[in-house]
């Protein structure tokens, strides 16, 4: 059985005024069905890139990007976002809740625009509220929201379509230690539920709860790790 | 019970309306109710009476010049409210309606007049009249009062136009604002909206939820303005009546303003979030996230 995410000769370059600049030079890995990757690195040494690449949100230059057995390099605007709603679940640094909705509302928001029924979603959202410790919380904006509060919502968001892989951009980034450590644990929950997970993390202690790691360094994978 | 002398300058107004306005003058001499057959009466301007402190049965000698002798002496038995006339309003001077013989005798105009009024009582009637007089009465020429009626507001109709260009000018540059500030504001969700690219939210849904919203707080915005809009012309009109002791309306807002300035923001705020929302959502996600 081939791998969730294969990733091969993965390149892409960079216009600067300097000149071209390789944030990615050649970088081939695979993510197992159910694995927990953390892709560790120094500032600039193209996880981000990376993270972008294998959510469609951007395009390589050179190489090849499979996921779920769909060619996601070959993928034109239209159609990448039609597979990062259905396939991608994503959970930013800085949770990107849309703050005139509630948390239930911005968790049936990909939903809605997958156009599930709306009994389906609400039942979806109470579960996945329950599932990260905000059963009471449905009804409140964001901005009544503690930040790891929000990142929970944004990660209940991201699972809304059951997506087949959970990339996540620094998601300790804006939380306190304590709150870090609360993340990691959810993380670690979702992980043992069976969703594959891709977290990019400056967070030793995240990184560390990973499955695997993968190292970075101006733009290449120079080493990995397994737990 | 003689009372202050009252320096109240007249101006003539009978019944069939007089152009040729002469100073009279009055003096109260009784506030008792005099016999009618002995004496004449007289209708006076409410605001004459109610600056002068006059009241209906005073007694009050009325006479072309100060101190004539031959004053003649009429009770009030009316007070004229004047019309809600745009025309009238800024006019200063007071007006009295007398008898006709009475007001010739007083100003000595003799059987002369220059203007006078007809009621007819229908449609018929009027045609044949106004055809008999402009063919009988060399220098005289009739109209009907509708006629008059528009060649009077012409005036009036040129100081619409101008009310209605300023308001136009108005809501144009409101709208100019509206739109700057719709750009600026949904500009400022260039965050949201990469995010919500990320997670697969298709363009085309951005777009038409920035325009929906776009469009309700245009409307909500506009009916604030028609609410405001009513406020301040009930307190022109309360602060101006006042002043004028008319109940003319100076101001008003009309359907046709309420449904210009709706429509025309909404059209404006539809515009702007559509061109600022197609602006965004063609930006990739990564550019609008500044990476």
């Amino acid at each position: 059985m081939s791998a969730l995410v294969q990733v091969r000769d993965l390149a892409r370059d960079y216009s600067m005024g300097s000149g071209p600049v390789h944030a990615l030079r050649g970088v081939s890995f695979d993510v197992e069905q159910g694995e927990w990757v953390a892709i560790v690195g120094p500032s600039g040494c193209g996880k981000s890139t990376l993270l972008n690449l294998l959510g469609a949100v951007d395009s390589p230059d050179a190489g090849s990007l499979t996921i779920a057995g769909e060619r996601v390099d070959r993928l034109d605007d239209r159609a990448a976002t039609t597979f990062r709603l259905r396939r991608i679940g994503f959970v930013f640094q800085r949770f990107y809740l849309m703050p005139a909705l509630t948390a239930a509302e911005n968790i049936e928001l990909p939903m809605a625009e997958a156009r599930i029924v709306r009994t389906e979603r609400r039942a979806r959202v109470q579960e996945l509220l329950g599932y990260v410790g905000l059963a009471g919380r449905a009804d409140h904006r964001p901005s009544q929201l503690s930040g790891g509060e929000q990142q929970r919502v944004a990660i209940a968001r991201a699972l809304a379509n059951k997506p087949a892989l959970l990339l996540a951009d620094e998601p300790t980034g804006e939380l306190d230690a304590a709150t870090g450590l609360e993340m990691i644990d959810l993380f670690r929950r979702l992980n043992r539920d069976g969703t594959t997970i891709v977290v990019v993390t400056h967070d030793a202690q995240m990184a560390a709860a990973a499955a695997r790691r993968i190292q970075m360094r101006d733009g290449a994978i120079i080493a990995e790790a397994v737990t | 019970m003689t009372r202050a002398l009252v320096a109240a300058a007249l101006g003539a107004l009978w019944s069939l309306a007089s152009p040729s306005v002469r100073p009279l003058h009055a003096q109260v001499i009784d506030s008792a109710p005099t016999h009618p057959s002995v004496v004449r009466t007289v209708a006076l301007d409410a605001r004459l009476a109610s600056d002068a402190g006059l009241r209906l049965g005073d007694t009050v000698r009325i006479s072309a010049a100060p101190n004539d002798t031959a004053a003649e002496r009429v009770v009030i038995s009316a007070l004229l409210a004047r019309r809600a006339d745009p025309s009238e309003i800024a006019r200063s001077e007071y007006r009295a309606r007398l008898h006709l013989d009475q007001l010739q005798r007083l100003i000595g105009y003799g059987d002369r007049v220059d203007r006078f009024a007809i009621r007819s009582t229908g449609d018929s009637a009027r045609g044949s009249l106004l055809r008999t007089i402009n063919d009988a009465a060399f220098g005289f020429r009739a109209w009907p009062s509708a006629e008059i009626a528009v060649r009077t507001s012409r005036t009036f109709q040129v100081v619409r136009r101008f009310h209605r260009a300023i308001g136009v000018i108005t809501i144009v540059a409101s709208a100019a604002f509206l739109l700057c500030i719709l750009l600026l504001k949904i500009d400022e969700r260039r965050r949201d909206i990469a995010a919500l690219r990320m997670m697969g939210i298709s363009a085309r849904t951005i777009v038409r939820s920035v325009v929906l919203e776009a469009g309700i707080i245009a409307l909500l915005g506009s009916m604030s303005g028609v609410i405001f809009g009513i406020v301040m012309a009930r307190l022109v009109n309360w602060h101006f009546q006042g002043v004028h002791r008319t109940t003319l309306a100076f101001t008003f807002v009309t359907g046709e303003t309420v449904m210009l300035a709706c429509g025309l923001s909404v059209v404006l705020g539809v515009v702007a979030g559509w061109v600022a929302a197609r602006r965004l959502v063609t930006v990739p996600a990564l550019t609008l996230l500044g990476r």
